[in-house]
């Protein structure tokens, strides 16, 4: 078992590394789409919240493998079909795997890290927006300077959470190709046939990094908290 | 207490020349009251409307402080939420410096004006919350500059200067870099009021700032306000503390059901008061000679 660590350390840990860079680019895009979304959800704005309420409903309905294969197999090959130029140049990007696999799961992510900054929005009082306009402040500049960075820390743990399903989705990229942790073990499986050991050895890597991630979201949120009250 | 007393006896002589009823709407010189209420109204809710405000009028001239005072539903919070539109208001108008605040006039009618012509005019006008409202992810100082850096666009150095005079005048200079969870309800308020000092507003609006305070720390607020009115600072103070308002206030408003009951002179307002129900109110408070 140990040996068996031990020589296919180097293939596990490169994988490891791509099933990390994997998940902090989907991250990066599912915090920035749930930002901009939970902004326009809680805006004046009838379209906005309607397309984002879409959004939510669908993408949270969506099974994230269905919505890799949309994204890989689907779109770049439907673009070509249609033979609209413009839009093929502008999907041609899907056909690189792990393009494909960070939009996927971002945009699938999204739709929770909306929900959540979202209600983080909401639990920040009313009276601290109403303090920062009897200041002048308009409801935007309010939105950045006090409510957002309030919000940030309440929704701090839950994004953690969710960083966490991430990743651990992010096995689900195997089935396009991507060689991140679970691809590697079954091209381990496949040249050994040991396929309990190859299989358990990955599962291993995920809950070591499921652990580092969950200490490291402890000790941010720990770092946070003093100042706030 | 000598130089509000001093500072009465001026708004008096001002408002001399003019038949005694006219005389609180008597604007000292060419210059507009710094805060003009006119017919104001609100009204709460569709199915079962409320009027919160019922044709309320006020003038505040500079210099002066008004304390509203009245039974709780009255509408002290709502009057002072609509003068800087935190709250719309229905029907009036009211002016912050000759301003129309909220409101434009265009072709005869009024319609809502936009929100940075309202943030212009707020950006003159500081509030106080019962609950201090100051914003717990900044230090004291964070709290201090975020307005004059961010509103006011003021340069750093000047801002640091502006809150550093502030927390002198509410004299917190010690908490600079401390976080509002770590201060006294009474420090909090003080630096909610050092807050709005530093956008070195024309008219302060206080609402029951001590309330929610315990008894004790009352006090050390209430000397920052009273030190302000000494000042010369525009005010209208909602308040419970009775004591307090005859002491700094210049006129005393009596606010029941959504409309201004009287709006008289201090020393008058507390030595005969206007209405039975007045009485009973401020037996309630007993201030010394007051009620009696
Ligand atoms: N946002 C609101 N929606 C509905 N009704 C409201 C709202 N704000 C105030 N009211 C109602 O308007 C009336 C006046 O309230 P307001 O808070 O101005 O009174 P107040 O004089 O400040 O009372 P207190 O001394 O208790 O603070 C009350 O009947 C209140 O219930
Ligand atoms: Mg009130």
């Amino acid at each position: 078992m140990l040996q068996f660590a031990r020589d296919y350390l180097p293939l596990y840990f490169q994988g490891t590394l791509v099933a990390i860079g994997v998940t902090l680019l989907s991250m990066m895009l599912s915090v920035a789409i749930g930002l901009l979304a939970a902004l326009g959800r809680l805006s004046g704005s009838h379209a906005a919240r309607s397309i984002v309420s879409a959004y939510v409903a669908l993408f949270r309905g969506i099974p994230p493998l269905v919505l890799l294969y949309v994204v890989y197999f689907g779109l770049p090959s439907w673009a070509e079909q249609m033979g609209i130029q413009p839009l093929a140049a502008f999907l041609a990007p899907l056909n690189n795997r792990v393009f494909s696999a960070v939009v996927a799961f971002g945009v699938n992510s999204g739709a929770y890290s909306t929900e959540i900054i979202r209600s983080a929005i909401a639990a920040i009082p009313h009276e601290q927006m109403e303090a920062a306009q009897s200041l002048g402040m308009s409801y935007w500049l309010a939105m950045r300077r006090i409510i957002v960075p309030q919000a940030a820390r309440v929704a701090f743990p839950p994004l953690g959470n969710e960083f966490i399903a991430v990743l651990k989705g992010t096995s689900l990229a195997s089935v396009i190709g991507v060689t991140e942790l679970m691809r590697d073990a079954q091209l381990v499986a496949a040249a050994t046939f040991q396929n309990l050991m190859a299989y358990s050895l990955a599962g291993v890597y995920y809950v070591a990094l499921v652990i580092m991630l969950q200490s490291a979201v402890t000790w941010i949120e720990g770092r946070l908290s003093p100042a706030h009250k | 207490m000598p130089f509000t007393y001093l500072r009465r006896e001026n708004a008096r002589a001002a408002g001399a020349a003019l038949p005694a009823g006219e005389r609180r709407h008597a604007s000292p010189g060419p210059e507009p009251p710094v805060l003009e209420l006119i017919g104001v109204g609100k009204t709460f809710g569709k199915t079962t409307p409320l009027a919160a405000l019922a044709d309320v009028s006020l003038r505040v001239s500079r210099g002066e402080s008004v304390a509203i005072v009245g039974p709780s539903g009255s509408g002290k919070t709502t009057l002072l939420r609509c003068i800087n539109f935190l709250v719309p208001y229905d029907t009036g108008r009211i002016l912050v410096n000759g301003r129309l605040i909220g409101y434009r006039e265009h072709r005869g009618r009024l319609v809502p004006d936009t929100e940075q012509r309202v943030n212009d005019i707020r950006k003159r006008i500081g509030m106080v919350f019962q609950r201090f409202n100051l914003f717990p992810h900044r230090t004291v100082l964070g709290n201090l500059l975020e307005g004059p850096l961010y509103v006011l666009k003021v340069p750093r150095p000047q801002a640091v200067e502006r809150a550093k005079a502030a927390l002198e005048r509410v004299g917190l200079t010690d908490k600079i870099d401390a976080y509002p969870a770590q201060l006294s309800g009474g420090q909090q308020q003080r630096v909610a009021i050092a807050r709005a000092l530093c956008m070195e507003p024309e008219l302060m609006l206080f609402d029951e700032v001590t309330s929610a305070l315990d008894p004790e720390l009352v006090g050390e607020v209430l000397a920052v306000i009273r030190r302000l009115a000494q000042q010369g600072m525009t005010m209208v103070i909602v308040t419970h503390e009775m004591a307090f308002a005859r002491d700094v206030a210049d006129r005393v408003v009596f606010m029941e059901a959504g409309r201004v009951v009287v709006d008289h002179r201090t020393a008058e307002f507390f030595a005969r008061p206007a209405t039975p129900r007045i009485e009973a109110f401020l037996s309630r408070f007993a201030v010394p000679g007051g009620a009696g």
